[in-house]
């Protein structure tokens, strides 16, 4: 064994495989994955779902389950490698020099013991330190994750955090052990961006003052930018690309770290004048590899014989420090050349007021106790005085982050809940007290709806045809079996599906097909409005773009509106007209997209801009984090919705923030904001976001 | 002549069974052949526990068919023969002493019991009754427990605490004195069963109604007929089955009664479904509340569907894999319920060859011969058994992948 010099690598992975077996046989995850981490640096690795990401990680684990194997290949931990330990040996590394942390806080939390014991037990069990200094160090680290009140929190259970403080007290577990390597596997995707945004930031502070190294996983491009010193790109198994973050990003030397790059809305790109480039096709499932460059059936530099005829190897990229690419033309393809330009569209006039909010406000009451009725039943308020106007044709966005009330509003609108107060008129017909049950077909079919998890948006026990037609006969579209038939046929090829998907289940398609056949039928009844719920978010990077893609054009071609609801503003700035901001049931500002991106700002707006990673090395965010979690819609602040969180509010004479609730006051043509801040203090608001010239 | 030996009574039991043999030959080998093809069921046989569980409960399935059709049974289960009582396993027929009866099969093979029945051919025939008679039962049981566990979970709130309330109350109420109640004479008298089971073959008809009106309620030029025909030909036999010559409700005339359901079926058929639908119910219950938090469901709220599309072509479809696993179980149950009814002289007939009313016969000289009570307890075991197996195949294949 040799001993390990401080100077060597903390991680070092060489020539990696791992398979699954199956029933099906033998399912290579990770093939030939080398990555060196240094000390106190981070590893961002990139990719999409199934891409083996999460392999790589439980392979350092070595927890790769009853069916996982390495193939070849080793994992050499400060200098020893892994695959030669002893079981022993591995459980002393695992917690204590290796971290993990996952995406869903709560696998890693034991719901049924206070945090504070939880805590504790890391330095009792691995260093047998006294209950004490245990104790101790857990105030430490609390404070250190930035939770207020240390010690309550230590007496809490689990469950009695949100989710934002779980992962914190799951990261502050991590550093009890004062790892050299944790590994974060998607650490923050289940949680809201301006959470995120406070998370990353705790992250980066700690690699920084512990001297951690970092492996961090994500399929956030953005993310990697902002904590990672490198970065590993992966593609159906294979790392592709390798490099520093500044090489692979300003200076990509793959044709998928590319196509990634020029399907993601970076600030500049325009639904009409710069549309997104799709990578065309899905991403190949591992049994069904193409011979060759795994990429080649979606790579616009394809060459015949060459990128399908051998294995293609890691290649350093001349010139630069450690960059490697995965393809036999690096030296050919022309980088620089700007992407062939996408079809580009008239921007469409906005038609005729289709659809007003006026003054809609959604309460529920949930009873204390709901077997007996009575005792004390409280109001939560979903929906807060929600006015706005939707023309033809147009997009507007709404952006919040969860529980803010978007959903709420959604089911409202469709008829699946009725308003408490106010009024929704469609074409001048009031249905905001008409429930779905008591509509007309026509008002019904004219408002659709596209969901979000394209997992769960089909049924699964019935073909895709058969949805379709089912929607098209509930809509009372075509005289006959046949002819709605056909019309399922043309709808499938509105949506770019082949028709022999007619005939098959939902579990036979892809992620993004599934979306797609939940686009054709919310369309099946010529809507005039549709309600997107986060279409896109749950697909992958690469096919993310070929569904907004083909929203867009039915909405040009329908000429419908679209409610576009969403938290990833990036996406809400490329594609929406108008935007309206939503926090604790409240909009808190509209405008159109340049007002909103562009200051004066609600603080809120602010906030979320500036917690929204950005892929884009020129851009410079101005650090704004929000302390805290979004308070429970039962229990709202009295005042402005946003004072218990908001950095301008001393600006405001009184304590009026918390007390009044502010006006909705017009700044400029249209664009109001929810603020008692005055005009001199809103003028003197800078950007949040500064792209440096090119 | 000679009784057979032992290696004899098996050699001619395995020959007796020979249909059976190639009936499950014939199955297994197709299955396996189309297994990728035929979806959760074709997955049970990459599992060994389910592939037994299956052979086992297929092998009583056809000894049943086989066996009613007359290719298995060797004597009448019930015609008696003095020369026979209580005679071991191999004994030669005779129909009296000394008499041997040349048309006849020449053996008892499993002996005879204490009236000189056949017990092979009584096992035999007590297949065709379990199998007919429990699945049947427990897919009543079904229907009742889908068609109020669907709504309880789909709507909630007060009729959800009203129907669980129910469902609880029933299964706090102990079974056995349950049966007693049901089979006293002066229960009968009143006509308390015939009533229960007029509510609980409605649900059925309920069920089918519901099921074609909500899926085909846009078009009613196919709806119409379709709907008339199943009601027409459901009704009638639900008129059929609850009417009774002479009984408390004689609704049809008797040139119309298609048939007359003997009392003692009747009985059973109640008290399984009384028993087992409370806990269908809160099987389908649970498993609905999931579901109907699943977009697909918000995606038909949002088209207008009716609330009963929803419940049944939603949500009924999508939880069929762990109702299918519990449909196996529960017809196991339901055999050692209808043995156990049988073993305590309830509900059929004192002389009907099912596996219970036989054990309890053969019970009453268990110290002294123990060949009349061992095959139908064996035949049992072997049955519910293979259920059990059936389902934890089932279970572990659908959970899979
Ligand atoms: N336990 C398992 N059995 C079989 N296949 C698996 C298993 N775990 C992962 N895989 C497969 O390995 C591939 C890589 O998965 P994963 O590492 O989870 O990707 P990522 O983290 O990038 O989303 C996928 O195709 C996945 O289906
Ligand atoms: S090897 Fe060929 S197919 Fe693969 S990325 Fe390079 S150019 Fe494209
Ligand atoms: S009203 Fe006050 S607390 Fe609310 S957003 Fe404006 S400055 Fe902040
Ligand atoms: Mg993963």
């Amino acid at each position: 064994m040799t001993a390990w010099d401080d100077d060597g690598p903390i991680l070092e992975i060489e020539n990696l495989s791992i398979s699954f077996f199956t029933r099906a046989g033998e399912i290579p995850a990770v093939m030939d994955f080398s990555c060196t981490v240094r000390p106190g640096e981070a590893m961002g690795l990139v990719g999409e779902s199934g891409c083996g990401k999460s392999t790589v990680a439980l392979g350092v684990m070595q927890d790769l389950g009853v069916n996982g194997r390495i193939v070849s290949g080793s994992i050499r931990f400060k200098g020893r490698d892994l695959n030669e330990m002893s079981a022993d040996e591995l459980r002393r590394i695992r917690g204590r020099e290796i971290a993990m942390i996952y995406q869903e806080p709560m696998a890693s939390l034991n719901p049924a013991m206070r945090v504070g014991r939880q805590l504790m037990e890391v330095p009792m069990i691995h260093e047998g330190v006294s209950e004490k200094e245990a104790r101790a160090r857990a105030l430490e680290v609390v404070a250190d994750v930035k939770l207020p009140d240390p010690e309550r929190i230590l007496r809490s259970y689990p469950h009695q955090l949100s989710g934002g403080q779980q992962q914190r007290i799951v990261i502050a577990m991590a550093l009890m052990a004062h790892p050299s390597l944790l590994i974060l596997d998607e650490p923050t995707t289940a949680l809201d961006v301006t959470v995120e945004a406070a998370v990353v930031e705790l992250v980066k502070d700690l690699g920084k003052k512990y001297g951690t190294s970092m492996l961090f996983i994500s399929h956030n491009l953005g993310l990697i930018l902002e904590t990672c010193d490198r970065i590993c790109v992966m593609y159906s198994g294979e790392a592709v690309e390798t490099g520093s973050i500044w090489d692979v990003f300003d200076r990509m030397r793959h044709p998928y770290t590319q196509a990634l790059f020029r399907s993601i809305p970076l600030p500049g790109a325009d639904k009409n004048a710069r549309p997104l480039v799709a990578v065309p096709g899905n991403f190949p499932l591992p049994h069904e590899r193409p011979p060759g460059c795994n990429f080649g059936p979606r790579c616009d530099y394809f060459v015949d014989g060459r990128c399908d005829g051998q294995e293609i190897p890691m290649v350093p990229v001349a010139g630069d420090d450690r960059h490697e690419s995965r393809c036999v033309r690096v030296d050919e393809i022309d980088w620089d050349a700007p992407p062939e330009a996408g079809a580009r569209h008239a921007a469409t006039e906005p038609g005729d007021v289709v659809l007003r909010m006026d003054d809609l406000k959604k309460y529920y009451e949930v009873a204390a106790n709901s077997l007996f009725g009575g005792g004390e039943s409280k109001v939560i308020k979903a929906n807060e005085s929600i006015s706005f106007e939707a023309r033809e044709s147009e997009t507007l966005a709404i952006v919040g982050e969860s529980g803010c009330g978007k959903s709420t509003f959604a089911k409202v609108l469709l008829g699946l809940e009725t308003a408490t107060d106010g009024e929704i008129t469609l074409d001048n017909r009031s249905i905001g007290d008409v429930p779905i049950g008591r509509r007309d077909t026509k008002t019904v079919s004219d408002v659709q709806m596209v969901f979000q998890n394209p997992f769960d948006t089909l049924n699964p026990s019935m073909t895709v045809g058969r949805q379709i037609v089912r929607a098209l006969e509930i809509f009372g579209v075509g005289e006959t079996e046949a002819g709605r038939r056909a019309r399922m046929l043309e709808l499938l090829d509105l949506v770019k599906l082949p028709r022999e998907f007619a005939d098959r289940m939902p579990r036979q398609l892809s992620g993004g097909q599934k979306q797609r056949v939940g686009i054709a039928r919310a369309f099946a009844g010529g809507a005039r409005i549709v309600v997107a719920d986060e279409p896109v978010s749950a697909l992958d990077v690469s096919v993310q773009a070929a569904v907004t893609d083909l929203l867009m054009e039915l909405q040009r071609t329908e000429n419908t509106t679209l409610l576009f609801i969403s938290h990833d503003l990036s996406i809400v700035r490329y594609l929406a007209d108008r935007v309206a901001v939503m926090y604790l049931g409240h909009i808190v500002e509209t405008g159109t997209t340049e007002q909103i991106f562009a200051p004066p700002y609600h603080p809120y707006t602010e906030a979320l801009l500036s917690a929204v990673p950005v892929a884009d090395t020129r851009v410079q965010k101005k650090s704004v984090v929000l302390e805290g979690d979004v308070p429970s819609a039962m229990d709202p602040p009295p005042g402005c919705p946003f004072q218990t969180r908001c950095r301008w509010k001393h600006k405001v004479p009184g304590n009026r923030c918390e007390t009044e609730l502010p006006p909705y006051r017009d700044l400029s043509d249209g664009h109001r904001s929810l603020c008692w801040l005055d005009d001199a203090e809103l003028a003197a608001m800078e950007p949040v976001i500064r792209t440096a010239a090119e | 002549m000679e009784p057979l030996s032992w290696g004899e009574i098996v050699l001619r039991i395995l020959g007796l069974l020979t249909p059976v043999w190639i009936g499950l030959v014939a199955t297994i080998a197709l299955s396996i052949a189309f297994k990728r093809r035929l979806g959760l069921y074709g997955k049970l046989f990459d599992s060994p526990i389910g592939m037994v569980g299956f052979g086992l409960v297929m092998f009583w399935v056809f000894t049943a068919i086989f066996g009613a059709m007359d290719l298995i049974v060797t004597h009448d289960a019930l015609s008696q023969s003095a020369s026979m009582k209580n005679e071991p396993p191999g004994t030669p027929y005779s129909k009296l002493i000394g008499d041997p009866d040349p048309d006849a099969y020449p053996f008892y093979l499993l002996g005879g019991d204490n009236l000189g029945r056949d017990v092979f051919s009584r096992v035999v025939d007590g297949a065709w009754i379990v199998i007919q008679i429990a699945p049947l039962a427990t897919l009543f049981a079904f229907m009742v427990g889908i068609t109020l566990g669907l709504p309880a979970a789909y709507y909630g709130g007060r009729l959800d605490t009203f129907l669980s309330f129910l469902a609880n109350l029933i299964l706090a109420f102990p079974v056995i004195l349950l049966f007693y109640l049901l089979v006293t004479p002066e229960i009968v008298a009143t006509g308390i069963p015939s009533y229960m089971a007029a509510v609980m073959f409605v649900f059925p008809i309920l069920f089918a109604t519901v099921l074609l009106n909500s899926r085909y309620h846009t078009r009613p030029s196919v709806r119409t007929p379709v709907l008339a025909a199943v009601i027409a030909v459901l009704g009638w036999l639900y008129l059929s089955l609850i009417s009774e010559r002479a009984g408390a409700l004689e609704v049809l005339p008797s040139w119309l009664d298609l048939f007359d359901i003997p009392g003692g079926i009747l009985v059973v058929f109640v008290s399984v479904v009384f028993v087992n639908s409370p806990t269908v119910f809160r099987i389908v219950r649970g498993i609905a509340m999931d579901i109907k938090t699943r977009d697909y469901v918000a995606a038909a709220q949002t088209r207008g569907e009716g609330a009963w599309y929803i419940m049944l072509w939603e949500i009924l479809p999508n939880a069929r894999g762990p109702l299918i696993v519990d449909f196996c179980l529960r017809v196991g149950y339901t055999t050692i319920l209808l043995g156990t009814l049988g073993f305590f002289g309830l509900g059929l007939p004192p002389e009907s060859p099912d596996w219970g009313s036989t054990i309890n016969e053969g019970r009453k000289l268990l110290s002294i011969y123990l060949h009349p009570a061992l095959p139908p307890a064996l035949a049992l075991l072997s049955l519910v058994l293979g259920l059990n197996l059936l389902a934890d195949g089932l279970r572990e294949e659908s959970l899979r992948d």
